[in-house]
C-alpha cells in the first residue's frame, strides 16, 4: 500500500467510505467542507448518495431519515452547525437510530474564526443533550487516526444503535500529511443487528436493559414504530410509565456497559514516572513531541492521548496513572474542558491544566510545564 | 384490502369533538384504500401537535413521529435513501400543522425543489392547538388567538404559493369536510413526487372559542385570502428525484494522485526536521508550489506536513503555506521558529509581519525574499532574489522554494521529476519552467549571503 498525502478531512471520508456509508448530506462550513466536497465525489461511485442540504439542521434529519430507512449515514460540520443539530442529534439518541457527525472544531463562540484550530467544542459535543445521555466521542489526532476512528465511529454507531461524533478540529482536518496506508489500523465494518424474525418485533425491544434493540428498516416487512417522545418497547407514547423509565435507563445503560470495549487510547508509560501529560486531538502531537524532548533530558515522564474522549477511557487512564503524582492536562481551550470532566478520575493527585485559545499549543510549552511541577 | 389495514375501524379519535383533524384521518384512510397500497409501503411521519396523534391511529403502517417542523425532513432523509435502494418503494406521508410548516419552511422548500417523492398534508387551523392557541404564520388577518386576542394583523402566508416557486408538481387545497378530500388526496399520494395538499380546517377547542366561526364563515375567511380550493397550478412535467439524480452530472473524474509508491523513488540527505513558510499572494500560486515541493519531499522519502491560510475571501490578499519537512513522522505541526521564510510579495510580506511569523524568527533563519521588498524586521539571514521580475508573479514561490533547494540540497531532481509526473501532461509546463528559473537565480547569487 502507498505513502501518499492527505489531509485529514479527506481521511474522514475515507474511513467513512471504509465503514460501508452509503448516504450523506452536507453544508458548506470551514474547516469541515472537504468531507463534504469528497463525499459528494466519491458517494455516488460507492452505490450511495450524497446531496447538498438547505440547512445543518436538514442535513442531520436528512441523515437520521436515510438511516431509519436502513442506510449508513453521516454528515459533518463545525461548532455553528453542530449548535443548530443538537434537536436532530438528540432525536437521533431518543429513537436509537445510528448515524455519524464529523464535528470539525474552529474557534469559537458564535461564529468565532472560521479558519483558526480550537479544541472548544468538547463540552458541547458530550453535554448537548437534554437528560446528560452520553453521545460517545472520538477523537483523531492525525490524518491516519481520521480514518481509522471514523470507521470506529461508525462501528459503535451501528453497534449501539446512537449517534456518534468524530471530533475533529481545523489543525487536524486541514493539515496535509503523509499517510502509509499500509500502517492504517482499520477495524472491520460492523453491520447493525437486524431483526431476525422468530418472535414479535417491538421497535425499541428488549430483554435486558443494556441490550441493543434489534434494527428493522422503516419499509421493511416489519411496521416499525419510530418515536421521539417518551416511549416503551413497542414505541408507544406513554406518559410515566415504569416501562418508559425502563426504556430511558436503557439508553445509556447500553452505551454504559460497552465503556471499556470503546476505550481507544495511545499511550507511552514509563513506569517510574512521576509526570503523566494527557492530551487529545491536535495538542496530543505536540504532547509526543514534548514527552520525547523531557526525556532525552533524563526527565521521567509519561504519556496519554485519550482518542476515545467519551465515555472516558478510564481502565486506560487508571493503568496510566499508577505512581504518578503530577497530572498535566494540554489541550486548545480556555477551560480545561477534558481536564474538568477527568478531575473525577484524578483523585488524589496534583492536576495542571496547559491551556491556549488562538494557537496551537507548542511542545515547548508542554515541557516548560512538566519542568515547574518537577520544581 | 379491509379498512383496518389503514385507519382501525375501532379507533378511538383523540381530537376534541369537531376538530378537523378527525375528518382528515378518514380521508386519508379512504384515500389509502382506493389506491390499494401495501399499509408497509407507507411511513406516516407525523410533526409535533394535535396532528401527530394520528400514529397510533394507523396499527399497520410504520410511522415515524418526530420533532416540531422537522417532519418533512425525515420523511424527505427516507425518501433520498429509496433512490440508492433496490427494489424500493417507500411512500412517506407526511402530517403537519401550520405552525411546524413555518418552523420547518425550509425543509418544504427543499423538498420540493427536490421533486422527493412524499406527500405532505398540511393541517392548517390557522394557529397552534397543542399549546392553547397561539397564532401561528398561516393564521389569517384579524383572527384572534391567545397571542393575537385583537385579530392578528401580520398577512398570512400563502404556502401553496411559496411552493409553487419552489417548483412543486402537485399542489391542492381543500376543506377538512368537502367530500373530494380522499380523491385528492389519493392522487396526491400517487403523484411520484413532491405533493402538498393544504387542509382548512376549525380548531374547536380554540379556533371556534374567540372567533365568530362555523363552516360558511371558514369559506368566508378563505375567500377574502383570494385563496382557491381544489387541485390549484403546479409546474407540470416535473422529471423523478430519481431521474434528476441518474442525470445528474457525472462528478469530475479525481485528480491525478499524488506520487504513491511503496518505497521512496530517491533519496534526501536530509537529517533534522526543517521548518518553512512560502508566503505570498492570492492567485499566485503560493500554495500549489508548496503542495508539488511536498509531493517530491514525499518521493524522496521525506515526511511533511502543509498548512495553508488566506483571507476568508480566497481570491485576494495574501497566500501562505506553512511546511514541515522531516526524515521522520512529524508531530507538531506548528512554525514556533521557522528555517526558512520564502517571501514572494507584498501582501506576503505584511501577513508574515501581522501573524508573527518574522518576530519568531532566529539568527539561522534564511529570508530569502523578492528583491522589491524591503528588508523584514527579522532576524535572520537576507537573501533577495529577483523571484518576480526575472521568473514571474506566479511562478515567484516555486521559483523560491528551487533557489533554497540550490543553497540546501534536500530534494534530488529526481524527486522533483517524480512530483511533475502527478500533473496532467498540460499542466508541467509551468512549474517545470519555474524550477529551472529558481535555480538560475540562485546559481547567479551563490556565495551572496548579506
Amino acid at each position: 500500500m502507498p505513502r501518499r498525502l492527505c489531509s485529514g478531512n479527506r481521511m474522514v471520508a475515507e474511513g467513512a467510505l471504509a465503514a460501508g456509508c452509503r448516504f450523506f448530506a452536507g453544508y458548506p462550513i470551514t474547516p469541515a467542507s472537504e468531507i463534504y466536497e469528497v463525499m459528494m465525489r466519491e458517494l455516488p461511485r460507492h452505490g450511495g448518495m450524497a446531496l447538498s442540504a438547505p440547512d445543518e439542521i436538514s442535513s442531520l434529519c436528512y441523515c437520521v431519515g436515510a438511516s431509519l430507512r436502513g442506510l449508513k449515514a453521516m454528515t459533518a460540520t463545525s461548532g455553528p452547525g453542530w449548535a443548530l443539530m443538537i434537536e436532530t442529534l438528540q432525536y437521533a439518541l431518543m429513537t436509537e437510530t445510528p448515524v455519524v457527525i464529523a464535528v470539525v472544531q474552529r474557534l469559537g463562540p458564535s461564529t468565532g474564526g472560521a479558519t483558526q484550530g480550537a479544541q472548544g467544542d468538547v463540552w458541547l459535543t458530550e453535554f448537548a443533550t437534554s437528560g446528560g445521555y452520553t453521545i460517545p466521542v472520538f477523537c483523531p489526532s492525525t490524518a491516519a487516526e481520521c480514518h481509522d476512528l471514523t470507521v470506529h465511529a461508525f462501528n459503535w454507531s451501528e453497534r449501539l444503535r446512537t449517534p456518534v461524533v468524530l471530533l475533529s478540529d481545523k489543525e487536524v482536518g486541514m493539515t496535509t500529511e503523509v499517510v502509509d496506508d499500509a500502517v492504517l489500523a482499520t477495524p472491520p465494518a460492523v453491520e447493525r443487528a437486524d431483526f431476525a424474525g422468530g418472535r414479535p418485533f417491538l421497535t425499541y425491544g428488549f430483554a435486558q436493559p443494556e441490550e441493543v434493540p434489534a434494527f428493522a428498516a422503516v419499509g421493511g416487512e416489519v411496521k416499525v414504530t419510530v418515536t421521539g417522545s417518551a416511549h416503551d418497547q413497542q414505541g408507544r407514547l406513554r406518559k410515566n410509565a415504569p416501562e418508559v423509565i425502563e426504556v430511558l435507563r436503557h439508553l445509556e445503560r447500553k452505551i454504559e456497559v460497552h465503556a471499556e470495549e470503546m476505550e481507544l487510547a495511545r499511550t507511552d508509560l514509563d513506569p517510574g514516572a512521576s509526570h503523566l501529560v494527557v492530551s487529545y486531538g491536535i495538542t496530543a502531537r505536540a504532547a509526543r513531541q514534548a514527552v520525547a524532548a523531557l526525556r532525552r533530558e533524563g526527565v521521567r515522564v509519561s504519556f496519554f492521548q485519550a482518542q476515545t474522549l467519551f465515555p472516558i477511557p478510564r481502565r486506560a487512564l487508571d493503568w496510566a496513572l499508577a505512581g504518578v503524582e503530577n497530572v498535566l492536562v494540554a489541550e486548545e481551550n480556555l477551560t480545561g474542558q477534558y481536564r474538568a470532566v477527568l478531575a473525577r478520575c484524578l483523585e488524589g493527585k496534583r492536576v495542571v491544566g496547559i491551556n491556549r485559545i488562538g494557537g496551537l499549543i507548542a511542545p515547548g510549552e508542554i515541557v516548560q510545564a512538566v519542568r515547574a511541577a518537577e520544581a | 384490502m379491509a379498512e383496518n389495514q389503514y385507519l382501525a375501524p375501532d379507533a378511538k379519535l383523540p381530537y376534541c369533538r369537531g376538530c378537523g383533524h378527525a375528518a382528515v384521518v378518514r380521508h386519508l384512510s379512504r384515500a389509502l384504500e382506493r389506491l390499494q397500497l401495501p399499509p408497509r409501503s407507507i411511513a406516516l411521519t407525523t410533526d409535533i401537535g394535535c396532528v401527530g396523534l394520528a400514529d397510533s391511529l394507523f396499527p399497520y403502517l410504520h410511522t415515524v413521529h418526530t420533532t416540531h417542523g422537522r417532519s418533512t425532513a425525515f420523511a424527505t432523509g427516507m425518501a433520498l435513501a429509496e433512490v440508492v435502494l433496490e427494489p424500493g418503494g417507500l411512500k412517506p406521508v407526511v402530517m403537519i400543522g401550520d405552525g411546524g410548516a413555518m418552523i420547518g419552511l425550509l425543509h418544504l422548500v427543499h423538498a420540493a425543489q427536490l421533486n422527493v417523492d412524499i406527500t405532505v398534508l398540511l393541517h392548517n387551523n390557522f394557529l397552534f392547538g397543542m399549546t392553547g392557541g397561539q397564532h401561528s404564520a398561516l393564521t389569517p388577518l384579524d383572527f384572534a388567538t391567545a397571542t393575537t386576542p385583537g385579530g392578528n394583523w401580520t398577512p398570512p402566508l400563502d404556502l401553496v404559493a411559496l411552493l409553487r416557486a419552489a417548483h412543486a408538481g402537485f399542489l391542492a387545497r381543500h376543506l377538512a369536510t368537502d367530500a373530494a378530500l380522499d380523491a385528492t388526496i389519493a392522487e396526491a399520494i400517487a403523484y411520484p413526487g413532491f405533493a402538498l395538499v393544504e387542509i382548512l380546517e376549525l380548531c374547536t377547542a380554540y379556533g371556534t372559542r374567540w372567533n365568530q366561526l362555523t363552516g360558511s364563515k371558514l369559506k368566508e375567511i378563505i375567500a377574502r385570502q383570494g385563496y382557491q380550493v381544489g387541485r390549484l397550478e403546479a409546474e407540470a412535467g416535473r422529471p423523478t428525484l430519481r431521474e434528476l439524480y441518474r442525470r445528474a452530472p457525472p462528478s469530475r473524474p479525481a485528480r491525478a494522485a499524488a506520487p504513491e509508491a511503496e518505497k521512496p523513488m530517491t533519496a534526501s540527505p536530509l537529517t533534522a526536521e526543517l521548518r518553512l513558510v512560502v508566503a505570498g499572494s492570492a492567485g499566485e500560486r503560493v500554495q500549489s508550489a508548496a503542495a508539488l515541493f511536498c509531493r517530491a519531499a514525499l518521493a524522496a522519502g521525506l515526511y511533511t506536513t502543509q498548512k495553508n491560510d488566506n483571507p476568508v475571501t480566497q481570491g485576494t490578499g495574501f497566500s501562505l503555506a506553512e511546511i514541515c519537512l522531516s526524515p521522520r513522522p512529524i508531530e507538531y505541526t506548528g512554525m514556533e521558529n521557522p528555517d526558512v521564510v520564502i517571501v514572494a510579495s507584498g501582501d506576503g510580506w505584511k501577513e508574515l509581519q501581522a501573524n508573527g511569523t518574522f518576530a519568531r524568527c532566529r539568527p539561522e533563519t534564511l529570508l530569502l525574499i523578492d528583491a522589491e521588498l524591503e528588508a523584514p524586521p527579522a532576524q535572520g539571514r537576507l537573501l533577495r532574489l529577483e523571484l518576480r521580475r526575472a521568473a514571474s508573479p506566479s511562478r515567484a514561490a516555486l521559483a523560491g522554494l528551487a533557489a533554497w533547494l540550490v543553497l540546501s540540497p534536500f530534494l534530488p531532481d529526481a524527486a522533483w521529476q517524480a512530483a511533475l509526473a502527478t500533473l496532467s501532461a498540460d499542466r508541467r509546463a509551468e512549474p517545470s519552467e519555474a524550477l529551472r528559473m529558481g535555480r538560475e537565480l540562485r546559481a547567479d547569487r551563490t556565495g551572496t549571503n548579506p
